[in-house]
């Protein structure tokens, strides 16, 4: 009985030796072979002579907390804070100039973000970065919970901007390729694939309702980086590939209201 | 007797998969302790994928490749959806090249396509490989692990030049070769 058990035992040792044995050497071989090492090191940055400036692009992460601060937001509130957004931005939240931005099915996490880095400096602009300073993280929050609850369907007794007219309907056919495909040659990710209504990415407006001119410019900004508030370079890397044509044909067709989106 | 036959022919397998994997000329650099062992050993101990750009070595103004103290160059590269940052990275040829990569949301594999290198990048850790370009060229740099919607447009570019085309690095310099 027991020699048996001994028996047993001996036949598991070797099964897990020779298999260790394997594992080791393959790690090993495969080390050598590739002249490549591969290891979970920590986020300490090799020192060299002179680092560069850090910059800083927006302090706001997606982290928890932030989330849940946003998450929190009382639209009820936004409401009677947005008495003062409603002279430029529309009393629907649709601006009657091309220029200003619609806010209304504004995506909670990205308003939150731009009035963090308009408060903070981190995009720049005469108008909003004074209005900005008196607003708090819980008013933006509230904003943010007011403005994206608003219906984007139309209303006759509106006076908003949206949507124009496409100036150039042959440039129709280069914007939803680029919606819907993007340019794998040149490394253009489809705009629906962060903007939605594909898939969404934390920090990405919707755009099916937005304003052309203000793409437009936007887009301008963004690829000469005069706007340079996006994380980790994100829409700057894709900005900065687009053609002016592309970024007109994008914004016209957006700001024509036939951009794909949910609502 | 069936049983040692068993065993030898178990053993003789796995040497011979090991075979084949280690003959093929492609090296893919993996995280395997990662895989393996991150959950115990504190996987969570690399950079936070959230806060790439608030601190440590992948803020923005440090991204692209570098030239350390002992002159040798180190390239970071930040993956994500659905973007390389930086999309076009300039190395010279002929000369070891390490790379530091980490991801900002979810796995990202990348291989250098004509050559025979490539990554696996995992959010939460810094995967590190060093490489040498041997012969110049324009190399794209695709992704090569569903990432989500926008994955098969998600391409970066390597330009390997000939060494003496590689102009030498400031100090502090951090070089890419991304459109103005």
């Amino acid at each position: 009985m027991s020699c048996a058990r001994r028996t047993a035992r001996v036949r598991i040792a070797v099964w897990v030796g020779t298999l260790a044995g394997l594992f080791v050497a393959t790690l090993f071989l495969s080390g050598r072979n590739s002249s490549a090492q591969s290891s979970l090191t920590q986020a300490s940055a090799t020192p060299g002579n002179s680092e560069p400036q850090v910059r800083i692009p927006s302090n706001v992460a997606w982290t928890e907390e932030t989330l849940r601060t946003i998450s929190r937001g009382d639209a009820f509130r936004g409401l009677l804070l947005a008495r003062r957004c409603n002279h430029c931005h529309g009393e629907e939240g649709f601006s009657s100039v091309a220029a200003f931005p619609n806010l209304a099915g504004m995506d909670r996490l990205s308003f939150w973000k731009q009035m963090q880095d308009f408060r903070a400096g981190k995009r720049s602009s005469p108008v909003m970065e004074p209005i900005t300073q008196g607003l708090t993280e819980r008013d933006s929050a509230d904003l943010a919970a007011y403005f994206g609850m608003l219906p984007t369907a139309a209303d006759a007794q509106d006076n908003r901007a949206f949507p124009q007219a496409m100036h150039d309907p042959a440039r129709a056919t280069m914007a939803i390729r680029l919606i819907v495909f993007g340019d794998g040659q040149r490394g253009i990710p489809p705009c629906q694939a962060c903007h939605g209504p594909v898939n969404t990415v934390k920090g990405a407006p919707p755009l099916s309702k937005q304003n052309g001119d203000y793409l437009e410019q936007q887009l301008e900004y963004f690829s000469n980086g005069l706007r340079s508030n996006d994380i980790n370079v994100r829409m700057r890397t894709v900005a900065r590939q687009l053609t002016a044509e592309e970024k007109t044909a994008l914004s016209e067709y957006y700001g024509a209201g036939l951009g794909p989106g949910v609502n | 007797m069936l049983r040692l036959g068993k065993k030898i022919g178990f053993v003789a397998g796995v040497i011979l998969f090991g075979a084949v994997i280690l003959s093929t000329r492609y090296y893919m650099v993996d995280v395997p302790v990662y895989h393996f062992f991150g959950h115990f050993l504190g996987g969570g101990e690399g950079p936070d994928p959230s806060a790439l750009h608030l601190r440590g070595e992948f803020v923005e103004s440090n991204l692209g490749a570098a030239q350390g103290a002992s002159g040798s160059l180190t390239v970071r590269m930040i993956a994500q959806q659905f973007v390389f940052v930086p999309q076009c990275v300039e190395v010279p040829a002929g000369v070891p090249v390490t790379f530091r990569m980490t991801s900002a949301d979810v796995v990202h594999m990348l291989s250098f396509l004509g050559t025979d290198y490539g990554l696996k990048v995992v959010p939460g850790a810094v995967t590190e490989a060093t490489f040498t370009f041997a012969q110049p060229g324009t190399f794209k740099i695709p992704c090569h692990e569903f990432c989500g919607a926008g994955h098969y447009a998600m391409r970066g570019q390597l330009n390997v030049v000939p060494r003496e085309r590689f102009a030498h690095m400031l100090p502090g310099e951090r070089r890419t070769c991304e459109l103005r």
